[in-house]
């Protein structure tokens, strides 16, 4: 028994470290997530197009069909030639322009032979600034050894997205709160207490979230003094949500981080709710113990023995 | 006779009573435990266990997690099937049969909730952020989950406890709650699929990530094929598993009655695995196809990209699935009278099967080095280049199902010579049909080298439904064809070669580590998103780790697995009754039925009306 129990294990462990194994034969590479790149309006055009290179390669994943040298995938056009061909593409279209739509807007317009396939950059999973579609664009012309003419302007830095992190529930929590009935955020909700949407800016997003339990850390000015509830009883992740949200509108990256698990309320509401039902089981169960009783003969009965095992033997 | 319905009704509800307060105290404890880490440990978006990888830790834990849980909603479902056919041959063996699968369920939950709770803590604790975001999202699915747990549990306690007290004329309320155990199972399979299909492929939100519509979200690009996927997986899952258990057993059985209980069990195992294996690959296709329609980007990324040389590995995996089914098939021919007539198309077979296992393992892109690549012209070789396209492996693969299925209906009609008088007539338009569904396999893999990829992987659904409806056809003509079929013999359970359970053991091991790559490639694929294109992954480990790196996790997890899995064995194999006196006749090959039902046999020995079957399942 043991030896074939011993058996059995080793071949086990054989057929796992051989597929381990193929595992460790196959190309060895790490993918890191692509790196921010700070782009503005002063940025030098090498750097520029150095960005929009690291772009393509990276977060853009343009290489997953295009190639922009020798060895690559053949799947879209290839990028060594986009910008040549870009003045003749689509006619009444200038180059660097239709270089600019073929990433925002791909399906405008297709190469012949090539189906319509291309996620837009600006939207998931690429995600890409407009100032990071330029430096895209102004590697595609360097690659065509073409002069780069693509410019960086105020409007697309300020364009770029700020956070990709989750949407903080600070938005919601604070209509389910009653925050909105004295305070504006976003042009809505009353005005009893101070404007909100640009709080951030003059207070830490840390201590707004403490600010909420705890009223008396400061008063706005021209407001009255004790006027606003404490409210301790809220959860800590509700009001560090709550400051995330307001740190967002004023352009901070703030995370909630939640120092109580999001259920603190339904778990205990649920908890609650399972006990009771747990309670009418064992009613239930009294119940039919009681019928139990009533039908037994006044002799040991011949298969109790047998019930309690089958009980014991599955739990 | 009402005193022993009462005691068993009583101990119905109270087995089911143990396992309501088992689930509520582990979601207690973790709701506990989930608050009292969160309040204790400092602030932070992404927190790590003790210096371990919180990656890591989340990864081992949900795998095996998802392999109980496929465990736990597969092998009820083969049990149910078991049950129904008990009933309608009216052959104890198979109620035995499926009392015995679901003698392991009971521990198999409970470990599946302990893991699904540890894994919940670690989400909380290691991902409070992502795991705020996704709650807020799906906060009425996770109540719904709740509730389904509850009801799954109850049911399924009491399927299990029931199952003396509802037999006979009550048996069809024990199919019943049988039926519901199901149900339930795979209600709370399709909502934990949602949160895992929304990361993948993320719907019903806007571009700020606000929550627009509920059912968009929950019925996202990737829900339903990864639905249809998982049930399938896990029907074929929880029969491998169970089969590898009865070939434990058979290697262990000191008896002739014994080989042939768990020579019969295994095959059974083995068969419900295989037929659910069959489809599955077409189910792949489907939501491979869904992945393409959500973004053409990941879909490539998945086959073409950093993800690709995976796939390599999970042809090999596969086609040593279909070599070691085949192979237990013939070498279980060896025990069938008159199954010898087939052998002259093993080989045949066995040439379609390793041409095909070949062309599914050729990498489109060799690795070599700058020489070898100067004189190949590239990355690709000119000429094995062409088998390391999804044209040439589409085609192999549906070959190899053909090939498979064709070996299964060989193997039914080992021992049957059809008496009917279109019976060379029904053998050809069969042929015919096999060959057809060849004939378009092939074809379209042919023609998918001339059009773009968005339109060949759609070739690969009608390369699928080709074989899907040759399957079909075959089968249809199959049954009248063999009815009132000639019996040369009856097949000699227990008379099969060790060597046959460990390719039942090879079977289950495979299938455990492809769950595992499979695990991590559809999650893998999302790269450095936690939701793809919405929520990004900012922490340390939001990079794709080496293969190498990956396959050494999924081997843990599998050994891991299988220790789980073999304290569950050995917990119900001690539950066994004590050998006791049989009725003759057991090992002489026709009666194998009867040593299979005996131990029900000898159980209901002296019971009340027959109620209870308790003492055996004690």
């Amino acid at each position: 028994m043991k030896a074939t129990i011993a058996k059995i294990f080793l071949f086990m462990l054989a057929v796992v470290s051989l597929y381990a194994y193929v595992g460790q034969l196959v190309p060895q590479f790490e993918e890191h997530p692509p790196q921010k790149k700070v782009i503005t309006t002063e940025t030098p055009k090498e750097e520029l197009v150095a960005s929009g290179q690291e772009i393509l390669r990276g977060k853009g994943g343009c290489l997953v069909c295009h190639k922009d040298q020798e060895r690559g995938n053949e799947r879209g056009p290839d990028l060594r030639q986009a910008a040549g061909k870009a003045a003749t593409r689509k006619p009444g279209t200038a180059a660097e322009a239709y270089l600019i739509e073929s990433l925002v807007t791909p399906d405008a317009f297709l190469v012949e032979g090539y189906p319509k396939m291309m996620p837009p950059s600006m939207k998931p999973p690429a995600n890409l600034s407009m100032a990071e579609v330029k430096a895209v664009v102004a590697y595609l012309q360097s690659l065509g050894g073409a002069e780069v003419t693509v410019k960086v302007e105020a409007a697309d830095v300020a364009a770029e997205k700020k956070s990709s992190g989750p949407v903080h529930r600070g938005k919601a929590l604070m209509a389910e709160q009653g925050c909105v009935g004295c305070h504006k955020v976003e042009g809505e909700g009353g005005e009893i207490g101070p404007e909100l949407t640009k709080v951030a800016e003059r207070h830490e997003p840390a201590k707004i979230a403490q600010k909420i339990a705890d009223p008396t850390l400061w008063t706005a000015e021209g407001f009255q003094t004790g006027l606003m509830p404490p409210r301790p009883d809220m959860p800590e992740g509700d009001r560090q949500e709550i400051a995330a949200y307001l740190a967002g509108l004023s352009g901070k990256s703030y995370s909630p981080t939640g120092t109580a698990s999001p259920w603190s309320h339904e778990g205990v509401r649920l908890g609650a709710v399972i006990a009771v039902f747990n309670i009418v089981m064992l009613l239930v169960l009294g119940w039919a113990r009681a019928r139990e009783k009533s039908t037994l003969s006044p002799g040991p009965s011949p298969i109790e023995g047998e019930g309690r095992n089958t009980a014991g033997a599955a739990s | 006779m009402a005193q022993a319905i009462t005691t068993s009704a009583f101990h119905a509800l109270k087995g089911t009573y143990k396992g309501v307060v088992k689930i509520s105290l582990m979601l207690a404890a973790t709701y506990l435990v989930a608050q009292g880490l969160s309040s204790f440990l400092p602030a932070a978006d992404y927190r790590s266990l003790f210096g371990f990888s919180n990656r890591t830790a989340v990864w081992v834990i949900a795998e095996l997690h998802l392999m109980f849980a496929a465990f736990v909603l597969g092998v009820p479902i083969f049990a149910f099937i078991t049950e129904i056919v008990g009933v309608a041959t009216k052959e104890k063996r198979y109620d035995e049969l499926a009392r015995e699968f679901t003698k392991l369920l009971a521990m198999a939950y409970t470990l599946t909730a302990v893991l699904g709770c540890v894994l919940l803590v670690l989400f909380i604790v290691l991902y409070p952020k992502l795991t705020g975001y996704l709650s807020g999202l799906f906060k009425p699915t996770w109540l719904l989950y709740i509730v389904l747990i509850f009801g799954e549990v109850i049911v399924a306690y009491f399927y299990w406890y029931s199952w003396d007290l509802l037999q006979g004329a009550a048996k069809k309320w024990h199919l019943v709650l049988g039926l519901l155990v199901n149900l339930w199972g795979t209600a709370l399979l399709f909502v934990a699929d949602i949160w895992v299909t929304f990361m993948m492929s993320p719907a019903g939100i806007d571009d700020a990530n606000n929550l627009v519509s509920l059912w968009d979200a929950i019925n996202n690009h990737t829900w339903m094929p990864i639905n249809i996927h998982r049930l399938l997986a896990n029907v074929a899952f929880g029969g491998a598993i169970v089969a590898a258990y009865a070939a434990v057993r058979f290697l262990n059985a000191k008896t002739d009655e014994e080989k042939a209980r768990f020579d019969w069990m295994g095959y059974v195992g083995s068969f419900i695995a295989i037929a659910a294996f069959i489809p599955l690959p077409f189910a792949g296709y489907w939501l491979g196809r869904e992945i393409y329609q959500f973004s053409e980007q990941m879909g490539v990324s998945m086959m073409g990209g950093s993800f690709a040389w995976l796939w390599i590995l999970q042809a090999m995996l596969i086609g040593g699935l279909f070599l070691a089914s085949n192979f237990y098939l013939w070498l279980g021919m060896g025990r069938i009278p008159g199954a010898e007539r087939y052998t002259k198309f093993q080989i045949g077979m066995m040439i379609v099967l390793t041409i095909g296992f070949i062309v599914w393992a050729t990498p489109r892109s060799i690795i070599a080095s700058g020489a070898e690549m100067s004189a190949m012209g590239g990355s690709h070789h000119p000429f094995l280049g062409l088998f390391g396209v999804m044209a040439a492996k589409n085609t192999a693969v549906n070959l190899m199902i053909l090939t498979t299925f064709f070996s299964f209906m060989l193997y039914r009609r080992g021992n049957r010579i059809p008496v009917v008088a279109w019976a060379t007539a029904g053998k050809a338009v069969q042929a015919l049909v096999i060959a057809a569904a060849a004939v378009v396999v092939v074809g379209y893999g042919v023609y998918s080298y001339f059009v773009p990829s968005i339109t060949r992987i759609g070739f690969s659904v009608y390369q699928v439904s080709a074989v899907l409806a040759a399957m079909a056809l075959f089968v249809a003509i199959d049954i009248p064809l063999l009815k009132g079929a000639s019996v040369i013999g009856a097949i000699r359970w227990g008379q099969i070669p060790a060597r046959a359970q460990y390719a039942l053991f090879f079977l289950a091991v495979s299938f455990t580590w492809l769950m595992g790559l499979m695990g991590y490639i559809r999650s893998g694929i999302r790269q450095y998103w936690h939701i793809y294109g919405r929520v990004m992954d900012e922490s340390a480990n939001a990079y794709t780790m080496s293969h190498g790196h990956a396959t050494i996790i999924v081997s843990c997890i599998v050994v891991i697995f299988f220790l789980l899995v073999s304290v569950v064995f050995w917990l119900a194999a001690r539950n066994d009754p004590p050998p006791g006196p049989r009725p003759a006749g057991g090992g002489d090959g026709g009666s194998a039925a009867d040593a299979a039902s005996m131990p029900l046999a000898a159980a209901s020995l002296g019971r009340p009306g027959g109620s209870g079957a308790g003492g055996r399942a004690a």
